[in-house]
């Protein structure tokens, strides 16, 4: 099996102070990632991303359900920390810049993971030199400290202390949000690469969709705490099914003024309250193809085929077949060559 | 669209330059020559990466450059008056009345200690001299224009208490209270998340129709511009390197620049290697005499490098500012 990480019915509430009620941040998520994929996990902020990222690192000890890493069961935080499991897990940070320590020389911070997994000094100044190569950093930028690199050098420092370890699942957690468009498209170049040669598996938390688009294998959309919809990217991004899908992918703005989807599926108001969930879909709310039985009770995943799951009961007859189909961002990848290629 | 027609121009701004002194060495010039003029009716996006000057610009029009920060040369002028010329009194009276800006972060820049309803009021309190009652009521009404659920429970509301989406609502409240015939959108949804970002923009750009208001929308998203702005212009270095309508602008892209910023949107790894090439190391004279982009730019000629291009008109109000434009 080549699964490297299985998570099954994962629930994380947190309680709140001097109250009974708790935020159900998480509720019964189940996904698999498989050695070498990428599975990106999208949805709005307060979606519960984060925080399954964050169960997955053991950072956090969560309320229910299961995570197993090659078929073992972790997911008490003093497994993830055990010496079995140290660095076969790694994590990439959103902000560069605050994930390094300012007085620091950027070789230590690479060569960091190393020196807790107990490797001898001169091992590790060998393998820093190695990684940072490998990441496209200079041999002086190892002597530099975080602030005398740009944003996309910093975030490429981040990915060589992620994978220094040979990790054999990333945690990606908006790593490219935060850097101006020719930077983060360097970075997702990298990413890529990498994959590639080490053959590891990624979780990419995002909310940037076209991002999304480009580098996932598949994708789950995550919507208060629940996966809604997950298939591959292909399915996802060109026939997505599940009515909150279909919003959140028209709300992208793509840079060409000739492709708008933004009428088809209007989602009104933001996402509620993790506090008190209601009885129904999570969506009943902000969804215009909102019926009684949506109210009465939480719709089942439906498998539509190669691994697609809906989370919908009416995404059979309400979701307009001609409409959904049309992938704008395969559009847009076209028209833009289309554009670019000429004139060169 | 916006048409070419003779429609006032409401902003303009002529060969605007600002810099920040540093200490033993030279200035900074975060504005090099900015030429701007925003007609009535009009919303204009100006697109630049972090550190292109973008927010300079802005703070400018507000006359909000603060020291050790000066403008070194250059005109504004609004509605006919140049800014400078002001005294602080009548700036004060126009900034907020005429001319608002919707600022991002709206959780650090409202007041923690105040009720959003109250902040929205003392705006008009100030600037429409309204009596506290009426004040009260323009600002309930304003939160009912910006589409605030439940906006009577809402006035009460401290700043904490609200979402991103609802906090950046109610700071376009604030801006919009008065009516400003000029609205300044500095970054103001990159913040939010998408399908609250769209509602947003919808808001801002029917508000602002229905105010016969213009606004400059400064972003570092241009796929933003490309469907709610009538012209694009493209920062670089302090620099507008390609103003045009927005058709275009995306039909035809002439600046190396803008089509290599295009290009890394397109996640298409070919595409972007054709436009984009590791930054030379350009000799000092170089880079301050020649094009600011030459060092980055696959098309940079010896011309590029010694000589600084002027802004060119390439017809149906296209224009750029490059010894090489792209031609298709």
């Amino acid at each position: 099996m080549s699964e490297v990480l299985s998570v099954q019915n994962l629930v994380q509430h947190f309680p709140i102070a001097g109250s009974r009620s708790v935020v159900q941040a998480v509720n019964n998520v189940s996904f698999t990632v498989a050695r070498g994929e990428t599975l990106s996990l999208v949805g709005e902020s307060g979606s519960g991303k984060t925080t399954v990222g964050r169960c997955i690192l053991g950072l956090i000890d969560p309320t229910g359900g299961d995570i197993s890493f090659h078929g073992e069961k972790i997911g008490k935080r003093h497994n993830v920390r055990s010496r079995t499991l140290r660095g076969r897990i790694q994590l990439v940070f959103q902000e560069p810049a605050e994930s390094l320590d300012p007085r620091i020389r950027i070789g230590v911070t690479i060569g960091e993971p190393l020196r807790s997994l107990g490797e001898k000094r001169e091992d590790r100044d060998k393998r820093v030199r190695e990684i940072a190569e490998r990441v496209g950093l200079s041999e002086d930028a190892l002597y530099q400290y975080p602030a005398e690199l740009s944003a996309g050098q910093q975030q490429r420092v981040g990915i060589a202390r992620a994978i220094i370890t040979d990790p054999e699942l990333i945690v990606l957690d908006e790593p490219t949000s935060a850097l101006d468009p020719t930077a983060r498209a360097e970075i997702i170049d990298l990413l890529i690469r990498l994959q590639k040669e080490l053959n590891t598996a990624y979780l990419f938390i995002s909310h940037d969709l076209s991002t999304v688009r480009y580098l996932s294998h598949r994708v789950a959309v995550m919507y208060l705490g629940m996966i809604v919809e997950q298939g591959s990217a292909q399915d996802i991004f060109s026939r997505p099914r599940h009515p909150y899908s279909i919003g959140l992918l028209s709300s992208v703005l793509l840079p060409n003024p000739n492709l708008e989807r933004r009428s088809e599926v209007s989602l009104q108001g933001e996402i509620p309250s993790p506090i008190d969930l209601p009885e129904g879909c999570y969506l009943a709310s902000r969804c215009p193809f909102v019926e009684a039985e949506c109210n009465a009770r939480m719709p089942d995943a439906d498998d539509i085929g190669g691994g697609h799951l809906v989370h919908c009961f009416k995404h059979r007859n309400v979701i307009d077949e001609e409409k959904a189909t049309l992938d704008y961002f395969e559009r847009f990848q076209e028209e833009a060559e289309k554009l670019l290629v000429s004139g060169h | 669209m916006a048409e070419n027609s003779d429609t006032g121009t409401i902003l303009n701004i002529e060969g605007l330059n600002v810099s920040y002194p540093v200490y033993e060495t030279d200035p900074v010039r975060a504005l090099r020559g900015i030429d701007l003029k925003v007609r009535e009716g009009e919303i204009i996006g100006l697109v630049g990466e972090s550190g292109s000057g973008k927010t300079t610009l802005a703070r400018s029009i507000m006359q909000l450059i603060s020291r050790p920060g000066r403008v070194d040369s250059g005109r504004i002028e609004y509605d006919g008056r140049d800014l400078a010329a002001l005294n602080e009194e009548e700036l004060r009276a126009l900034r907020g009345n005429d001319i608002a800006m919707v600022i991002p972060n709206p959780r650090t820049e409202l007041n923690p200690l105040v009720t959003v309803g109250m902040q929205i009021a003392n705006v008009a309190r100030y600037h429409l001299s309204l009596p506290r009652k009426e004040a009260k009521k323009m600002a309930l009404a304003m939160l009912e224009a910006v589409q605030i659920p439940d906006p009577t429970r809402r006035f009460g509301a401290y700043p904490h208490e609200l979402s991103g989406g609802m906090a950046q609502r109610v700071v376009m409240a604030i801006a919009l209270i008065c009516s400003p015939r000029f609205i300044i959108s500095d970054d103001a949804t990159s913040g939010l998340d998408v399908t609250v970002q769209t509602q947003v923009l919808e808001l801002l750009q029917d508000l602002v129709h229905q105010q016969g208001a213009s606004m400059l929308f400064i972003t570092r998203d241009i796929g933003i511009t490309a469907h709610y702005c009538h012209q694009v212009a493209i920062i670089y270095a302090g620099e507008i390197v390609e103003l045009a309508p927005t058709q275009n602008f995306f039909d035809n892209p002439q600046h190396p620049y803008s089509v290599m910023l295009l290009s890394a949107f397109s996640h298409n790894p070919k595409l972007r290697g054709l436009w984009t090439k590791v930054a030379d190391a350009l000799p000092e004279s170089a880079a301050q005499s020649g094009c600011y982009f030459a060092a980055r730019c696959v098309r940079a000629s010896d011309k590029c490098r010694s000589e600084h291009p002027d802004m060119r008109g390439t017809g149906s109000g296209h224009g750029v500012r490059c010894h090489h434009p792209v031609e298709r």
